[in-house]
């Protein structure tokens, strides 16, 4: 460990706190900056939870009986609703909750502090990153409540966007323009934050942190934004000309004027395949510095572990249409498709076992984050395997757009990657907030969630084999088994989000407990755990070194 | 690529039961599909979905189960033995270049293991069916017959396991053994011959089918004998014939009291009829938005795409009725556009198509006396 606490007393000195308004609403700081997505995480996160609830609560049995509480029993308002409330389900929980949490919250909380940088390159661009966002927020939720098909409100085709559902013929009211724009911004965000990571990844580490010494959290990072940079700019092309389809007569995906409506399928899949790794790379990240930590073990074959995440990046640019399995490409294309995606289960295997490696021979602190990281390293990969199993073209014709795919991809990131930020969270929250939280309650919350969630999403694969199409409001009667199964999970899950609600509210308000510096004992090596809990408002002014012979950062 | 277990079907068939339990392949009724609470896939109707079932319940399946339980295992192992109760003392190795060797080249062969397979179940279901068949009547004599190598170079008839010969007596089909009832000469060429070891008795017919797209169970399945257009629309679907006079017609969904409970969501006012055993070429389209067109039972699932034609094709085993529904979210009533289809016998179908004739003004096309299509003759009623 290098000697990076010498700064602390230093710090405490410079610790100039601005004033409520000017800390919270023109922040530069990388920590409040941090702060503030993840409050923003957490506001969408329980809009999209609930929007799920409403879902799983309509499906809890056959017929169309309870949204239509909502639109005071009108059933055509109520199929709408439903299709709007898993359209912004799953654009609310990738674009509002995931990515501002992992990388807008953790990447921003720790990145630097984990280099040992005193803040980021860019602080001002940070802010304009993180009030893009809310501005992105405003404009999603103006579109919930504006006219989309007919005098009906909301887009509700489904967060991939497909035209001609999303262009004039599907859906010809201000409800997907606003949306495009919301999305726009929010891309605009995340960009202008990816190269805000770029930036201080390269330019700022210690002397000596080289990027083979760097933490594999910041190399997540770094991963993650090379892959923002590079798909999000055709996102911003492919909803650009959606926009123009709709408002300026030009016919991009419109067929009566020459135009494709498959090639707005593959530039959003030449984003959104990336995305699903934007989305894990993160968390993979934060699972290595736990399952580390609480082993008291080194990491093991940390390179892999790095170049594993640059593969499946990589990879993860090449393996799009495989979500176009049924739209009609030609054979050689799909056999391609199916070649590239089964490679990207070998860097993933590499990071798995690795992760048991690195708990082999340890001796292991089940504290609440290594818990977390466990149902992590399990869930994942029962995700991946299925994964495995849609790769097949073959089999995809049968499997594409049922309930199949729900569950696979709801492991991967519903289990995955929320996983993954719940372990953060229970990681970091001693460090952002300087205080304790109750282990007992914690460990709680995991316990339901983890029975509740496999509840929701197990039998899934089950009605997927038998067939059931995914985004239907209503089913036949032979499907109602699993999906009332599927709903209670929920309620479970739902039980135990109340459970982390109780946990950190009790944590502020009630138990009161101060953080040590280090909570987590020996095992916890990287620079944040050298700060005081929680770390001042400027750290690092004099710079943590790793150029001693032996230094090691992770 | 040659599964094991293509020979003997019966064996296939107790096998995945045995694998999927519950008894979920032997669906009962033939129109039943969905079980309720049922956990595998819907049962198959055709060579092709049988093999999407075999290559999901015998290869996938165990090796992501297996995979997944070594995983939990590990984990397992990991809080038995390395909490930090029993191991006090954690060890600080950080590499193993043989193990990582391991994990990394296990998984490829898995994986190889997974892609073959994979690749050829691919080219059955994307490739529409080309298969010929002659059929010679015997005079107890003739032991040589020709059958007509005529495809394109890529797709001619190369090995003995693209041909088939089948001696029918009009009460018994007997598929015959390559070699021991019959050689072939000419494979590759234009013209190959098929020499028999016995000459058929007269009046045995003598079939002899001939095509690279031979199914699992070792069978040519034979080329296209009909077309059906498919259109979807918001929300319903429109089917056409256009082998028969191009007469279409629309496919609703019923209302939920003009149908059983089981039935609603899934049956329809006007169904497809199709013939069994004969290979139907499905034309896919759209009018307004993007819809799927999806029969579980014959694993076949594609998007009606406006503006663009899309092929696919299905051979069923079983007469019956069979569902499937749209799988591309469409708008408000995605849910309400199911698609069902009758599978009858060719009579059957023949009658069907007259009366649709009839409705649309046109003059009937099949006489009662008419010799049957050549290629009417079931491939399934082979097995």
């Amino acid at each position: 460990m290098a000697d990076a606490h010498a700064a602390g007393g230093h710090d405490d000195h410079a610790d100039h706190t601005p004033s409520f308004f000017a800390r919270w609403f023109f922040s530069t700081n990388h920590k409040d900056i941090g702060t503030l997505y993840l409050i923003f995480a957490i506001v969408a996160g329980v809009a999209g939870g609930a929007m799920s609830g409403l879902i799983r609560m309509e499906l809890a049995e056959p017929g169309v009986t309870f949204l239509t509480h909502f639109t005071g029993g009108n059933v055509e308002a109520a199929y709408n609703f439903y299709n709007v409330l898993i359209t912004y389900h799953g654009l609310m929980m990738i674009f509002f909750m995931v990515m501002p949490a992992l990388i807008g919250g953790f990447g921003n909380w720790f990145v630097p502090i984990m280099i040992g940088a005193p803040d980021m390159a860019f602080p001002r661009m940070n802010n304009i990153s993180f009030w893009l966002y809310v501005a992105s927020g405003i404009l999603i939720t103006a579109s919930l409540f504006a006219p989309g098909y007919g005098s009906q409100l909301g887009f509700g085709g489904g967060w991939v966007l497909y035209p001609p559902l999303s262009s004039n013929t599907g859906s010809p009211g201000p409800a997907m323009d606003l949306l495009i724009l919301a999305i726009h911004l929010a891309g605009a965000s995340s960009i202008l934050g990816a190269i805000n990571f770029i930036t201080t990844i390269f330019n700022m580490r210690a002397p000596g942190m080289t990027l083979h010494k760097m933490p594999l959290f910041a190399w997540s990072i770094l991963v993650t934004a090379f892959l923002l940079v590079l798909s999000l700019p055709v996102l911003a092309g492919a909803i650009t000309m959606l926009l123009t389809d709709r408002n300026f007569g030009t016919s991009f995906f419109d067929a009566a004027g020459g135009g494709d409506p498959l090639l707005f399928q593959h530039l959003f899949w030449f984003f959104g395949h990336p995305e699903v790794y934007i989305l894990i790379l993160p968390a993979f990240g934060v699972i290595s510095h736990i399952v580390s930590t609480f082993s008291k073990k080194p990491i093991f074959g940390y390179l892999g572990m790095a170049y594993a995440m640059i593969a499946i990046g990589f990879v993860g640019f090449i393996v799009w249409a495989h979500h176009m399995y049924t739209v009609g490409l030609s054979v050689d294309m799909k056999a391609y498709f199916v070649a590239a995606t089964m490679v990207i289960a070998v860097p993933t295997g590499i990071k798995i076992f690795s992760w048991i490696a690195t708990m082999w021979g340890g001796s292991i602190e089940f504290r609440t984050p290594m818990i977390w990281a466990m149902g992590f390293i399990f869930l994942f990969t029962v995700g991946g395997v299925t994964g495995v199993v849609l790769a097949n073209a073959g089999v995809d014709h049968y499997m594409h757009d049922t309930y199949y795919v729900v569950a696979h991809f709801h492991y991967t990131m519903s289990l995955g990657a929320v996983w993954g930020i719940f372990a953060a969270w229970y990681y970091w929250f001693p460090k952002m907030t300087g205080k304790m939280y109750r282990e007992w309650l914690g460990n709680l919350h995991f316990l339901l969630m983890f029975i509740g969630v496999n509840m929701v999403f197990f039998p899934q694969h089950f009605l997927g084999l038998q067939g059931m199409p995914r985004r239907y409001i209503d089913y036949p009667e032979a499907f109602a088994y699993w999906n009332k199964i599927s709903t209670i999970g929920y309620e479970i899950t739902a039980v135990g989000v109340l459970v982390f609600a109780v946990c950190m509210i009790d944590a502020f308000f009630v138990y009161r407990k101060k953080a040590p510096a280090n909570p987590w004992g020996v095992g916890a090596t990287t620079l944040e755990w050298t700060l005081p809990s929680p770390p001042p408002f400027h750290q690092f002014n004099e710079l943590p070194r790793f150029d001693k012979p032996d230094a090691k950062a992770f | 690529m040659t599964l094991p277990m293509a020979t003997s079907l019966t064996a296939v068939k107790k096998r995945i039961a045995l694998i999927s339990g519950f008894g979920v392949w032997a669906a009962s009724a033939a129109n039943a599909q969905i079980t309720p609470a049922g956990i595998g896939m819907q049962p198959a109707n055709s060579a092709l979905a049988e093999e999407v079932h075999i290559f999901h319940n015998l290869i996938l399946m165990p090796i992501i189960t297996i995979i997944s339980a070594f995983i939990l295992g590990l984990l397992i192992w990991i809080v038995i033995r390395y909490n930090s109760k029993t191991n006090p003392t954690p060890s600080k190795f950080s590499h193993n270049t043989m193990i990582e060797i391991i994990w990394t080249g296990v998984p490829v062969l898995i994986l190889l293991v997974i892609a073959l397979p994979s690749f050829d179940l691919l080219y059955k279901e994307d490739v529409t069916p080309d298969g010929q068949q002659v059929v010679a009547t015997g005079d107890g004599q003739t032991v040589d017959f020709i059958f007509a190598n005529d495809f394109p170079e890529s797709r001619m008839v190369r090995r003995p396991k693209h041909l088939q010969v089948i001696v029918d007596n009009g009460s018994e089909r007997r598929v015959m053994k390559n070699r021991a009832d019959y050689r072939v000469d000419g494979f590759g060429e234009a013209n190959l011959v098929v020499s028999m070891a016995t000459p058929p008795v007269a009046g045995e017919r003598v079939i002899i089918r001939g095509g690279r797209s031979v199914d699992h169970r070792g069978n040519v399945t034979l080329a296209p004998t009909m077309t059906l257009k498919v259109t979807g629309y918001q929300w319903g679907w429109n089917y056409a014939y256009p082998d028969f006079g191009d007469f279409e017609f629309l496919s609703n969904m019923l209302p939920r009291d003009q149908t059983t409970p089981e039935l609603y969501l899934r049956a329809v006012d006007n169904r497809i009829v199709v013939p069994v055993g004969e290979t139907v070429r499905v034309t896919i389209t759209a009018r307004d938005v993007i819809h799927a067109w999806a029969l579980p039972a014959f694993a076949v699932k594609l998007d009606a795409v406006p503006g663009r034609i899309n092929e696919t094709w299905f051979n069923a085993d079983r007469e019956g009725v069979y569902y499937g529904q749209c799988s591309e979210i469409c708008g408000i009533k995605h849910s309400f556009m199911p698609i069902a289809v009758e599978v009858v016998s060719r009579p059957a179908f023949e009658a069907w198509v007259d009366s649709q004739r009839a409705l649309a003004g046109m003059d009937p096309l099949f006489d009662a006396d008419t010799v049957k299509l050549a290629q009417g003759d079931a491939s399934a009623h082979a097995e």
